[in-house]
């Protein structure tokens, strides 16, 4: 019975037995209603009031009023009622059944004898008499055995009702079953943006609430999923700290031997010496890097937060860099449109802007300049840093994947150019840890442009 | 001359080893210890001239070693910390060490770390000698004492490293101007200043809670931010 395949089929099968078979049921035991004497008692005090009304018109003389009223009369009430003359015409030219014209050359016969006692007898019959000033007479009769359930239905005051509660009471229904099958699979949703925006420990099965079915048993095999995930994610990330950490022993080692070598060895050997040097020294800025991009991913950084003055530190880094630039025919410029404060940790956002900023001089072309730019967005809620060079550009596929660790975009230039492929991926966790964001994209004539977004202090909040 | 004697502690022992050997072929006597409770035993005999301690120790960390060698000792110590660790460096310094290098680095920069440290300790040490009865540097209330390495603040002693009496003799002999922190680094600790090198900051904030506010409660060594330090005198004086 927790089957949802189970709960879906039951609910629109009973629903449509129920509808039908209710249906069914309530017209014929209306039309039933209508035919039944129960019913004449109302239809006396109506006919009175039509005998009345369409005594009134004919007093008139106006026989086209009178068909109107008439027509009128045919359209809200259930049980067609006739208006015929002493020659057997219906007004409206309905036919009239064989039954009332026999009755009629009845009634005519009594009301002839002027039997009025007869004729009050006989009022619950239904049939009223109604004649014109000059003299004709027309008798105003239901016709039971007429009214069809194609009739009634036909008739809008009969039919409002139950179709205004049908559509209530079916939409609420409907309403409540859509909604108890789409909100888990929105929260189902929900988990899967969050798990790929890397929050892995994103769990559903405790927003289900006891249910059993099979959405609850897919939130339990996305949970699995996701815990397996995080489990292998954890155990990677994990490994990489690890082995970084191993590293630094032989590492610090392997320098002290170095320097042991040095001390021993004569002149002729410091080409070679300086060149192990150098290696030690990039291997172990490398392993540098892997530990604190662990440590970033990881969030647990006691970061040390100052309020960070955004214009201050730009101009350092244009500084630096554009020092080093120069050695290589660019240049930085650096362009305020708007100051800035963040609170933040300074050494952290400096070496992640820093990064940014050295990757664009080192891709932009020679005689070209990097152009950073520090602007306060519309609504003032956020500083954007935009860090644009003029360099080959980047193949839009790889767009996303730049702030990846060890991404490469062309395999041979990288290389040459010296690049870990960490930096950006630094840079992207250390502005992460700043609840900013980072964003790439190429310009029209070829480059890249880093668009770094920080929130903007709320001073009220503080 | 005799060799300045360096208490070397680390757990990794072939690494010890090796350093130890360097440092003897350029002109050191080294001893080693090999874990916490050992370096700090061999710290406190008062046989050495300054101690190289690791943070990352069985037994007692360096970290603890620090702060237990810091109540009765202020031998020079210089850190090696993880590179990349900024938190053990930052309390470790505050803890008093006089200096720190992430590890794994050149021994070729241990070695000028070294230096630098022990010329700070024996640059008072002759001055002593040269003039025992050397006139203090004396700004308001606080007294220097360059050859006994001494603070005297109203007449009672204030015990500091020797780094951290170099930060404040170099703040003294400037008081009422504001010094860089790159002039400072290059003069007491000896290198070109790095950005983001913590070392200056808290040295100075150690000075800060040992020197205490000044007798008008005004803030005693005051940061010009992006500039450097100021020792500040009273002008109405």
């Amino acid at each position: 019975m927790n089957s949802l395949f189970f709960k879906i089929f039951v609910s629109f099968w009973l629903t449509l037995v129920l509808f039908a078979g209710s249906a069914i049921w309530l017209a014929s035991n209306y039309l039933d209603d209508v035919r039944s004497e129960h019913n004449t008692s109302g239809l006396h005090e109506r006919m009175a009031s039509y005998s009345q009304e369409a005594r009134e018109i004919v007093n008139s003389g106006n026989l086209a009023a009178l068909k109107q009223w008439l027509t009128q009369l045919d359209h809200h009430e259930p049980i067609p009622i006739l208006l015929i003359d002493q020659h057997g015409e219906e007004l409206l030219g309905r036919p009239v059944p064989a039954r009332i014209v026999r009755r009629m050359a009845r009634w005519n016969h009594q009301l002839e004898d002027n039997d009025d006692d007869h004729e009050h007898r006989h009022r619950h019959r239904g049939r009223r008499l109604v004649v014109s000033p000059d003299g004709t007479r027309y008798w105003l009769a239901p016709d039971y055995q007429s009214i069809t359930l194609g009739r009634v239905l036909k008739r809008p005051h009969v039919i409002a009702i139950p179709v205004l509660l049908a559509t209530l009471i079916g939409g609420l229904v409907c309403f409540a079953l859509a909604r108890y099958l789409t909100a888990p699979l929105g929260r189902l949703k929900q988990a899967t943006e969050r798990m790929a925006s890397g929050e892995l420990s994103h769990r559903v099965t405790p927003g289900m609430r006891g249910r059993k079915d099979e959405i609850a048993d897919l939130a339990e095999g996305f949970d699995f999923m996701a815990e397996r995930l995080e489990q292998l994610v954890g155990s990677h990330k994990q490994l990489l700290r690890d082995a970084s950490h191993e590293l630094r022993s032989p590492l610090a080692r392997l320098q002290v031997a170095l320097g042991l070598t040095r001390q021993r060895a004569d002149a002729s050997l410091d080409t070679e010496l300086d060149r192990i040097e150098r290696e030690t020294e990039r291997l172990n800025e490398l392993i540098g890097q892997l530990l604190s991009l662990a440590r970033l991913e990881s969030g647990g950084i006691a970061t040390n937060k100052t309020e960070i003055d955004l214009e201050l530190l730009l101009k350092e880094i244009t500084e630096d860099a554009s020092y080093e630039a120069r050695a290589n025919n660019k240049d930085v410029k650096l362009e305020l449109s708007s100051e800035g404060t963040v609170t933040g940790d300074e050494v952290l956002l400096h070496s992640a802007i820093e990064n940014i900023v050295r990757n664009a001089v080192r891709y932009t072309a020679p005689d070209t300049q990097v152009e950073i730019v520090l602007k306060k967005d519309a609504a003032n809620s956020s500083y954007r840093i935009s860090i644009c060079d003029h360099g080959p550009g980047v193949p839009e596929a790889m767009l996303p994947h730049l702030f990846e660790p060890f991404v490469r975009v062309a395999e041979a230039r990288d290389r040459e150019s010296g690049g870990y492929g960490l930096g950006l991926a630094i840079a992207h966790q250390a502005i992460r840890l700043h609840q900013g964001s980072i964003t790439a994209s190429n310009l029209p004539g070829g480059g890249v442009c880093m668009e770094i977004a920080l929130p903007a202090e709320n001073r009220n909040e503080r | 001359m005799i060799a300045n004697r360096i208490l070397l502690a680390d757990d990794d022992v072939e690494l010890c080893e090796m350093l130890a050997e360097y440092l003897e072929r350029d002109g050191f006597a080294v001893s080693q210890a090999h874990d916490g409770a050992a370096a700090l035993e061999k710290a406190r005999s008062g046989n050495h001239d300054l101690v190289v301690l690791d943070i990352m120790m069985p037994k007692m960390s360096g970290l603890d070693v620090l702060r237990e060698l810091r109540e009765e000792s202020l031998i020079p110590v210089l850190i090696l910390t993880a590179r990349g660790d900024d938190v053990d460096s930052v309390v470790g310094l505050e803890l008093g060490a006089d200096d720190y290098l992430a590890k794994p680095s050149n021994p070729r920069v241990l070695v000028a770390r070294i230096r630098a440290i022990l010329r700070r300790a024996e640059n008072n040490a002759t001055q002593t000698e040269s003039s025992p009865s050397g006139a203090p540097l004396k700004v308001e209330d606080i007294e220097l004492f360059r050859g006994s390495r001494k603070v005297l603040r109203d007449g009672k002693p204030v015990p500091m490293t020797s780094t951290e009496f170099g930060v404040l003799e170099a703040l003294l002999q400037h008081a009422g101007q504001v010094i860089s922190k790159a002039e400072l680094s290059v003069e007491v600790l000896g290198r070109e200043m790095s950005r983001y090198d913590r070392s200056l900051d808290m040295h100075v904030s150690n000075l800060r809670k040992k020197l205490g506010p000044r007798g008008d409660g005004d803030e005693r060594i005051k940061t010009v931010r992006g500039v450097g330090y100021l020792y500040t005198i009273n002008e109405n004086e």
